[in-house]
C-alpha cells in the first residue's frame, strides 16, 4: 500500500505551448485588436499569455522610441535560435504587436503606450476594473466564500456531464450553461431530449481546469461574435477581470452594457461571483483572476470544502496544496489507489477504471481491459488516459522514473491499438488495364490527385478513394473517347 | 479496365487469415490484394467488424473473474 507522507518535490514546468485564445485573437481584423489594446489591463494580459521570447523581444522594444533596425535584432539571435526567433516574431505580427517591416522593427504604438501604462501605473481609464470602498454595513465576500462559490459552481458543470451517460440526475447547470456546452459540441441531445455528453466531451474532463476553462471561454466568444455582442467589450472584460484582485469587491457602474449582460454568464460559470443579481458590486473569483497567470484555477480540485474534517487521526492527510499536485497512486499491477474523496473526481476515474472498495478519503480500482476499452469507445485515447494519470499522480509517484510504470503504459496503447487492426476506405478498384502503359498514365493520374490508397504495379491494379472516383471515370472516359 | 466499388480494408496478417476463414462460410471478398490488403463489399463492412470484434474477443483472457 502507499505511503501518504507528503513532499512537496514537483514543480510545475510552465508550458511553453502557444496558449489556445492566441489563434482567436490572430484572426481578429487590425481594427478590432488596436481598440483591444487601448486599454492597458488588455495589453498586459496578451502580454501575459505570450510565450517567454515573444515577452522578452517586447520588453526589449517597450522602452524604444524609435523602431530599430532588423539587422540589430538579429545579431541578438544564435544562429540556432533562428527559427524560435522567427516564429516568435511571426506571432507578434499576427497579434499586430509588432509592426514588421524588412528594415525596422517597432511595437504597435497603441499597444506600447498602453502597456507602459500597465506596468508604470497612471492615468484613469479605469480598465483595471474600478474597486468599491468598503461597505461598513455588510461584509464582502472573503476569499474562502469565493472559493468555495466557484468550485461549487464549475464541479456542477463537470459534474453534470461526466454523469449524463449514467442516467443519474446531478443538479442542472443554468440554461446558459447548458447551452454552451451543446454548442461547443461537447455534450448533444442525439439520442433523447435529455444532454449526452459526446467524445469531445469526455476527453474535455480529462484536461486541466485551466485548459477547461479557456475552451469553454472561447465557445463563448465566438458566441459572442454571433450575439452581435461587441468583442472588444466581451475580450477587454475578461482581461480586466483576469488582473483584479481576488477578495475585492468592483463597482459594476463604469462596465458597458455589454459587460454588464455578461456578469450573469460569467457567474453561471462561477467566475464572478455578486450578493444579489441586481448588486452593484461583483467580486471576481479565483477562477476569473488566475486567467492569464499559470497558477491554478481553482483552490483546491480536491474537497468542496465543509465534509472534509480530518482530525489528528492520520487517516487523512492530504492538505489542499497536496490534493492540488495530485492524488492518483498507480501500481505495475494496474492497480489505482485515488486518495479523494471528491464525487467529480470519482466520477472521472470511473470513466476509464474498474471500481473494486470505496472509503471515505480513498477509491480503489483497476486498470482494466473492459474499464480502457469502454473509454476508448467513448472516445477518449490511450494518451489522454496517460496524461491524466500522470498529472494528477500522488506525489509520492514523483519519485518514480518513469512516473507511471511503463507495463501499464504500455498496456492502455495496446488495448488502443487492439482496436484498431482493421482500417477501411471506402473506394472504388481499378484493374484489368489493357496495358501497362495505360495503367502507369491512369496511376499517374490518380496519384497527381492524391487519391491513391493502394497500388500494386505486378497485378496491374491500384485502389482509389470514394472521392476521386469521379476525376477517374471522367479522365478514363475522355481517353478511351479519343483514342 | 474495370473499376468495381468496394471497401479496402487495411489489416495485419493475422487478423487478414480470420477475415478468408469468415469468408469461406459467408462469402464478403471481392478482391484479396495482398498480406495487409483486401476489398470487400461495401454493404458487409458492418457486419464483418462486428464478426471479427467477435472472433478475437474469444482469444482474449480477463484478468476480471476473480
Amino acid at each position: 500500500m502507499p505511503v501518504q507522507s507528503l513532499q512537496n518535490t514537483d514543480v510545475i514546468v510552465p508550458q511553453h505551448t502557444p496558449h489556445p485564445l492566441l489563434p482567436f485573437l490572430q484572426s481578429q481584423s487590425q481594427t478590432t485588436l488596436t481598440r483591444l489594446y487601448q486599454r492597458p489591463s488588455s495589453c498586459l494580459s496578451v502580454f501575459r499569455l505570450l510565450g517567454p521570447i515573444e515577452r522578452q523581444l517586447i520588453m526589449n522594444l517597450l522602452w524604444l522610441e524609435s523602431a530599430l533596425s532588423v539587422a540589430t535584432i538579429s545579431a541578438w539571435v544564435l544562429p540556432e535560435g533562428k527559427d524560435a526567433y522567427d516564429s516568435a516574431l511571426a506571432v507578434m505580427t499576427g497579434l499586430h504587436i509588432a509592426q514588421n517591416s524588412a528594415v525596422k522593427l517597432a511595437l504597435n504604438s497603441t499597444f506600447k503606450s498602453s502597456l507602459r501604462q500597465a506596468i508604470t501605473g497612471g492615468g484613469s481609464t479605469g480598465s483595471f476594473g474600478v474597486p468599491t470602498d468598503k461597505d461598513g454595513k455588510r461584509q464582502s465576500a472573503n476569499i474562502e466564500n469565493l472559493d468555495a462559490y466557484a468550485l461549487e459552481r464549475w464541479e456542477t458543470i463537470l459534474h453534470y456531464m461526466v454523469s449524463s451517460g449514467q442516467g443519474q440526475n446531478p443538479t442542472k447547470p443554468s440554461q446558459g450553461v447548458l447551452y454552451l456546452l451543446q454548442r461547443s459540441g461537447l455534450m448533444n441531445n442525439a439520442h433523447g431530449p435529455a444532454l449526452q455528453i459526446t467524445s469531445s466531451g469526455f476527453q474535455f474532463l480529462l484536461h486541466s481546469p485551466h485548459d477547461q476553462l479557456w475552451n469553454l471561454l472561447l465557445q463563448y466568444l465566438h458566441m459572442a461574435e454571433e450575439r452581435q455582442m461587441d468583442l472588444v467589450e466581451v475580450l477587454s472584460f475578461l482581461f480586466m477581470l483576469s488582473t483584479m484582485d481576488l477578495g475585492r469587491e468592483y463597482s459594476t457602474e463604469p462596465l458597458s452594457e455589454t459587460q454588464k449582460a455578461m456578469l450573469e454568464d460569467l457567474r453561471d460559470y462561477g467566475l464572478v461571483w455578486q450578493r444579489k443579481t441586481s448588486s452593484k458590486r461583483f467580486s471576481p473569483t479565483r477562477l476569473a483572476t488566475t486567467l492569464t497567470s499559470s497558477s491554478p484555477p481553482l483552490p483546491s480540485s480536491h474537497s468542496t470544502g465543509g465534509s472534509h474534517t480530518a482530525d489528528g487521526t492520520g487517516a487523512v492527510a492530504l492538505s489542499s496544496g497536496a490534493a492540488q499536485q495530485g492524488f492518483i497512486v498507480l501500481e505495475t499491477n494496474y492497480r489505482i489507489y485515488a486518495y479523494t474523496d471528491n464525487p467529480l473526481q470519482t466520477a472521472v476515474l470511473n470513466l476509464f477504471i474498474t471500481m473494486k472498495y470505496r472509503f471515505p478519503n480513498l477509491v480503489v480500482g483497476m486498470l482494466t481491459r473492459e474499464s480502457v476499452r469502454k473509454a476508448l469507445g467513448n472516445g477518449i485515447s490511450a494518451d489522454q488516459i496517460i496524461s491524466y494519470l500522470t498529472t494528477h499522480a500522488h506525489p509520492q509517484m514523483r519519485k518514480n522514473n518513469p512516473l507511471l510504470p511503463v507495463t501499464v503504459q504500455d498496456q492502455i496503447r495496446l488495448w488502443e491499438l487492439e482496436r484498431n487492426r482493421l482500417k477501411s476506405a471506402e473506394g472504388y478498384l481499378y484493374k484489368d488495364f489493357a496495358s501497362q502503359a495505360d495503367y502507369e498514365y491512369v496511376l499517374a493520374y490518380a496519384k497527381q490527385l492524391d487519391v491513391v490508397l493502394w497500388e500494386n504495379a505486378g497485378k496491374r491494379c491500384f485502389f482509389g478513394t470514394l472521392e476521386g472516383h469521379a476525376n477517374v471515370r471522367g479522365f478514363i472516359e475522355r481517353r478511351t473517347g479519343s483514342v | 479496365m474495370r473499376a468495381i466499388k468496394g471497401v479496402l480494408l487495411t489489416c495485419d496478417s493475422a487478423v487478414k487469415q480470420i477475415l478468408l476463414t469468415m469468408n469461406e462460410k459467408d462469402p464478403f471478398v471481392i478482391e484479396d490484394l495482398d498480406d495487409y490488403h483486401l476489398v470487400i463489399k461495401a454493404d458487409e463492412e458492418y457486419r464483418v467488424r462486428r464478426e471479427l470484434e467477435a472472433e478475437l474477443e474469444k482469444n482474449t483472457y480477463s484478468l476480471e473473474t476473480n
